[in-house]
Order: C-alpha cells, then structure tokens, then sequence
C-alpha cells in the first residue's frame, strides 16, 4: 500500500491524465491540422480502441485464455451479442448476459 | 436551477436543444444501470484497496475514468512508484485522445469553455451512443446544436448515473462482499453499444484484429497491448479499406 501523500500525487496525475486525453484536440483542434491518412484512420479508431477494452476482460482468466463454456463472461458476451444482434436492444441484451453470467457462476 | 441557464432564453432555440438533450439522455438509459452499478463497484474498490474517504472521493470526482481507475488500484495496493500508475493511466485513456480527435469534427466550432466540459463528460458510452447515430453526417451538417445537446445529454445522463452510485459505494464499502461479479455488467453495456458500430468489412477486420492483439498482448506492461492492439486493429482496417473491399456502408470522412 501507497503512503498517502504518494497517493494523493496519484491522484493528481490521474486527474491530468483525464483531463489531457479527454480535451487534447478539443483544446488545440484549430492548431493541429490532421493529415487526410490520419483522419481517415479515426474513422475506425473508436470501434477498435472499444473492441481492445472489452475483449480482453472477457476471455482472460487471471491472465490465461479461458475459450470455453466454464468462462462465464465468455457465455455472457456472447449471449448478450447474439440478443444485441437479433433484437437490437441494448437492455434485454445487457440483463439476459447478467443472467447468464449468474446462472454458469452459480453452476 | 433555472433550466433558461442550461437551455438558453430564445424559447424556439431552448425548446429544440431541450428535446435534444432529452433524446441523448433516453438513448443512454439503456446504459445507466450498468453504468451506476460499474460506479458502485469502483467506489468499493478504492475502499477496498485502502484509499481513505477524501481520497476516494477526490479520484471519483477528479478522475472520472473507471477503466484507468480499476488499472491503477492494484498498483496502488502493491505501491508501484507513482508513474507506473499515471503511465499505465495515460495508456488505458489514449482511447479518449482518439475519441476527442474524432469529436473535433462536430464540436470545434463551439466556445473553449463548451468544447472543455463536453470533452470531459465524454466516456465510451456517451461516445459510442453519439458515433452510432452521427457517425454518417455530412461534415457540413457537423456541430448542428441538434448533435451537440444529444451529446451532452447522453453524457450528463451517465455522469449523473456513474457519480452518485461512486459515492454511495465509497461509504457502504464495508457492507459488499469482495467477489460479486458486478462490475461485469458495466462490460456487457459496453458490448451492447460497442456492436452496433461494427459496420462494414474494414471496421469488422479492424476490431477482430484488434480483440487479437490485445490477447496476444495482454501481459505487456502499463497496459501497452491496448495501445498496440488500436494501432494494428486500425492499420488492418484502412488495409482492408485501400484493397477496395467496400460494402454497402462506410463510415463517411
């Protein structure tokens, strides 16, 4: 565990980190002229950078790939996409991977 | 407070940013159960790591990044030197320069202070919500009010679902059991809106590609297979893109 003053800088680090990521271009857009290769590859750079977030965290057990029906986030994901994806709704998607998530935990 | 300070006095005006903001904040409602229960977890867990009252309710309300939060608390808890946890922060949150690179097209024009604040409400939900429904405008069409107060609705909607719950996580930490699973659902909100931006071959080979990087990647230190994982994903996909490849529907520039 941290000192207290170790993570109060911390925090002060973090709090910048925030606010420098979230408002670097909507601070100094205007002076940062994005080459048309550079703005061509954002287009798909949020869907990849979410994609990069989530897989991770659902197929990784304590750091080892878990592709298998005993990983519960794996069955949760990919009952919550197949709802997602038949129905187009977001919360019967979000509750029922809950659901299953719960039910291959309990099992 | 006066919703003229929020909203404006030209009636017309406030009437058309109000309905809005309303829609933003209705496409977000999905979201906001996970969101609010993703807070609570991240409330507890800075408890839980042992960040006293103050500290956890500075990180809360400072930070207000829960992916790079749940980064940094085992660092903290192992007392990694402070700029392994800010580094290893800086990585988990280069999505949100993207993010802000990509908002620039819709809100540059609009005053500093405005461009500011909607920078730092906007979190992955609120951006994937605004994407998935602007992603097509035409840039002349760009920055409409109409796209800016669904943007802020969106994100004042999760901020006020992710904030209190933070809040009333840190207090009653003592009374949650350590292993609940919960924080899981606020993945499963992310995949809910994170799919429906998949469209078309080069973002679908982009993000395959990129759920295989960071995999493969994932033991690196300071989170940098995440990193690496978007620039593959995103080099993949404006591959894909220049071969010609195309479907039905691209992304507009």
């Amino acid at each position: 565990m941290m000192e207290s003053e170790a993570i109060w800088l911390t925090i002060a680090g973090l709090t910048l980190v925030t606010i420098v990521t979230r408002n670097l271009f909507l601070a100094l857009g205007h002076r940062i002229a994005l080459p048309e290769r550079v703005q061509q590859a954002l287009r798909y750079a949020p869907a990849c950078a979410l994609v990069a977030l989530i897989v991770p965290e659902v197929v990784l057990q304590s750091g080892t790939l878990a592709l298998d029906f005993g990983n519960p986030k794996l069955i949760a994901s990919i009952t919550a996409a197949a709802i997602l994806l038949l129905t187009r709704r977001a919360v019967p998607a979000i509750a029922l991977g809950m659901l299953a998530f719960t039910l291959v935990r309990m099992f | 407070m006066p919703l003229q300070a929020i909203f404006g006095r030209d009636a017309q005006l406030a009437t058309l940013r109000r309905s809005a903001f309303v829609r933003g904040a209705r496409a977000a409602a999905p979201a906001l159960v996970a969101t609010s229960i993703w807070g609570l977890v991240t409330g507890v867990a800075m408890i839980k790591t042992g960040l006293s009252t103050g500290q956890a309710l500075a990180m809360t309300l400072l930070v207000y990044a829960g992916s790079a939060q749940m980064a940094a608390l085992p660092l903290i808890a192992v007392s990694a030197p402070v700029w392994v946890v800010v580094l290893t922060a800086v990585i988990v949150n280069l999505r949100f320069v993207i993010f802000s690179a990509t908002l620039w097209s819709y809100l540059g024009r609009l005053p500093l202070l405005r461009r500011l604040v909607l920078g730092y409400l906007t979190a992955d939900i609120g951006l994937a919500l605004f994407m998935n429904r602007y992603a097509d405008a035409p840039v002349e069409q760009r920055g409409s009010s109409e796209q800016v107060w669904y943007l802020f609705g969106s994100c004042s909607a999760t901020w006020l679902s992710w904030q209190p719950m933070s809040i009333v996580g840190i207090f009653l930490a003592g009374y949650f059991p350590a292993q609940w699973g919960l924080e899981f659902a606020a993945i499963l909100a992310l995949i809910a809106f994170t799919v429906p931006l998949v469209v078309g071959r080069p973002t679908l080979a982009g993000c395959l590609t990129a759920g295989l990087v960071a995999v493969l990647a994932a033991a690196l230190p300071l989170k940098l297979g995440l990193l690496l994982a978007v620039i593959a994903g995103v080099a993949v996909a404006m591959t894909v893109d220049l071969l010609g490849t195309r479907t039905t529907r691209r992304p507009s520039a």
